[in-house]
């Protein structure tokens, strides 16, 4: 963790989520969607987070550049924002940046723990259930009856405790997430 | 006012489900933002076999049509995702999915719909479901395959919604493949259509029945074949006819028979604007029942619809009037009703006539605002059934109707109200595709 200006930001250099099924989907062509959520919390197993940041990321791959391109999906179409031409560190790396939390929701001198929970969205998990004819429940028990999902689809990082005071801080980028 | 408990079952299995529906939302919008759109589409294959070169009777002709358009095009992979859903769907696959690969230039790709076959190509489906507070429960559990491309499905329905009785039964269900090929669809189709029902009567029906010349039933079953013309693309007329039998109730009465030409036309046109879009719709159904085919009933019902609906922003406004006549006598089934979940919603049909009637006008006016996924609904429905003749059993006096709801999709929440006097009680309705 580090402070970027009033912003707590995640790092994590070897994060990796971009490998298995997900990768097979996006170099097929198709779009993938990853919800990204940072909590933080005042103790290891505490379920009722102090602060949260949750964030919903599409991805693409391009078929000739061989390059991704994500974007950030927010409440409007204006408060989207996307990077191209992107290897898949970057892209990964783009994805943690735009998962920030406002340092004003971190008490002052209280420690804190922090996790980070990364889950890949599979569309066909849910179209084809939906639609003109109603509810199909053939597609319905279909996707019940599915072996859970791989482990590598879903990613959770905790770590702490941490200090607000402690943390390093860097040069104000700007990016607000 | 009903017990806020009877509205938990149907509300936590709306909930659910309008939530798989909200992620179909987001999923959909994830794939508009996809950088393999600025690329445009070489080639369009199915299980790796060129569009062209599949057999006719591996693919659907309007599917196929919409598959070699794609052609040409820019890439619209959310287009792609609902085509293979479609594929899917029509083809009865397990699953499909796109492959885009590298084209034969640096702007180009191939579209490739990658599939997985079923073991068993039945697809059960829960295409209507209704919550009435005051109705209960209506609804229609389907199982339905396809072969060379024509379609059976079969079904049980139990529907408390559309009548004045309540009928729950079996039906089943033929549509063949197209013949001839217009503006998208197909020219002519031909549909078969089986019902058989077991009726249940409201003790109001049965009480204002003396003295009415109509009969009761416990049974009913009909066969009705049906030919659908595209005339062009806004404009379908199908004709057929219906072979209905009921069992009476009454010892003596026996069977009877409502044998019937049928006719029904459809209209309907969209004009799609920059900032507004407009749809007209229009109905006509005409039923003919006459001795000349063997019927015991002799009559003609004539029923039209006429539907107008603009979209601005997060503004929808629409109006919708139906009107109706019965000449002659007509069975039960037969008869028009209103207070129902898309009439005069909020009254009970059994307080309005418990007989029906054979005259019915209908007025519903609806505006709606988006909230996010959804849309906030508030309507107003006005209307009058009636019997000339009859007016000192059910006097035709025009009601009015107030309500709320929310809709998602096919999803729909409501609340409504009937506008008069005395003690009022509201109605709570949770459906789909009602």
């Amino acid at each position: 963790m580090f402070l970027d200006g009033d912003y707590l930001r995640v790092s994590l250099p070897h994060i990796d989520f971009l490998k298995g099924k997900p990768i097979e989907r996006l170099k097929d062509g198709a779009s993938v969607a990853f919800i990204g959520q940072v909590t933080i919390t005042t103790s290891p197993n505490s379920i009722s987070p102090i602060a949260r940041s949750v964030a919903r990321f599409a991805l693409s791959y391009d078929i000739w550049e061989e390059r991704f391109s994500v974007t950030k999906i927010g409440q409007s179409p204006e408060s989207r924002r996307s990077a191209s031409h992107l290897s898949a560190q970057a892209t990964e790396n783009w994805c943690l940046d735009n998962l920030v939390i406002d340092r004003s929701q971190i008490p002052l001198d209280k420690q804190f723990y922090v996790q980070l929970d990364l889950r890949a969205e599979d569309p066909r998990d849910q179209l084809g259930i939906i639609g003109d004819p109603g509810i199909n429940l053939t597609r319905l028990i279909e996707m019940f009856g599915r072996a859970p999902r791989s482990p590598q689809e879903r990613w959770l990082f905790n770590s702490g405790p941490f200090r607000l005071n402690d943390l390093k801080k860097t040069e104000v980028r700007g990016i607000r997430g | 006012m009903p017990s806020p408990k009877r509205f938990l079952v149907p509300g936590l299995l709306l909930s659910s489900v309008m939530s798989l529906a909200a992620g179909q939302e987001f999923l959909r919008e994830v794939a508009e933002t996809n950088v393999n759109r600025q690329y445009m589409i070489e080639s369009v294959s199915v299980a790796g076999v060129e569009v062209d070169q599949l057999a006719p009777s591996k693919l659907p002709r309007t599917l196929r049509q919409r598959l070699k358009s794609l052609v040409g095009e820019r890439c619209d992979v959310a287009m792609l995702e609902d085509l293979s859903a479609e594929i899917r769907r029509k083809l009865r696959f397990l699953t499909v999915t796109e492959h885009l690969s590298k084209g034969s230039a640096p702007d180009r790709i191939r579209v490739n719909f990658e599939v997985v076959r079923r073991d068993l190509a039945f697809d059960v489906s829960l295409p209507k479901f209704l919550y009435d507070s005051q109705q209960g429960f209506t609804g229609e559990l389907d199982a339905g395959t396809r072969f060379r491309q024509n379609d059976f499905t079969f079904g049980v329905v139990s529907n408390g919604d559309d009548l004045t009785e309540r009928f729950t039964g079996i039906t089943a269900r033929f549509d063949s493949a197209g013949f001839g090929y217009i503006d998208g669809s197909d020219r002519i189709r031909l549909g078969v259509a089986f019902e058989d029902y077991h009726e249940q009567w409201n003790e109001a029906t049965v009480a204002a029945l003396p003295g009415s010349d109509l009969d009761l039933y416990r049974s009913r079953w009909n066969v009705a074949p049906q030919l659908t013309f595209t005339i062009a693309r806004p404009l379908t007329v199908a004709v057929g006819t219906s072979f209905e039998e009921t069992e009476s109730e009454a010892p003596n009465a026996g069977r009877q028979s409502a044998n019937a030409a049928t006719l029904d036309v459809h209209y309907g046109h969209k004009i799609e604007g920059d900032r507004l879009q407009q749809q007209v719709e229009g109905k006509y159904s005409l039923r003919v029942a006459t001795r000349a085919l063997g019927s015991t009933y002799a009559y003609a019902r004539h029923l039209v619809s006429m539907k107008y609906e603009a979209k601005f922003g997060k503004h929808t406004i629409s109006d919708e009037f139906s009107g109706g006549a019965i000449a002659g006598q007509a069975p039960m089934f037969d008869r028009f009703v209103l207070g129902s979940s898309s009439t005069l919603r909020g009254w009970n049909r059994f307080d309005i006539d418990p007989l029906g009637g054979t005259r019915v006008v209908h007025n519903e006016m609806t505006y709606g605002y988006r909230v996010g996924e959804g849309t906030v609904e508030g309507f107003y429905d006005a209307g009058a059934v009636w019997q000339p003749g009859q007016f000192d059993r059910a006097p035709a006096t025009l009601r009015h109707s107030l309500g709320a709801g929310y809709k998602q999709g096919i999803f729909v929440v409501a609340m409504a109200f009937p506008v008069r006097n005395g003690r009022i009680e509201s109605v709570f309705m949770a459906g789909m595709n009602y």
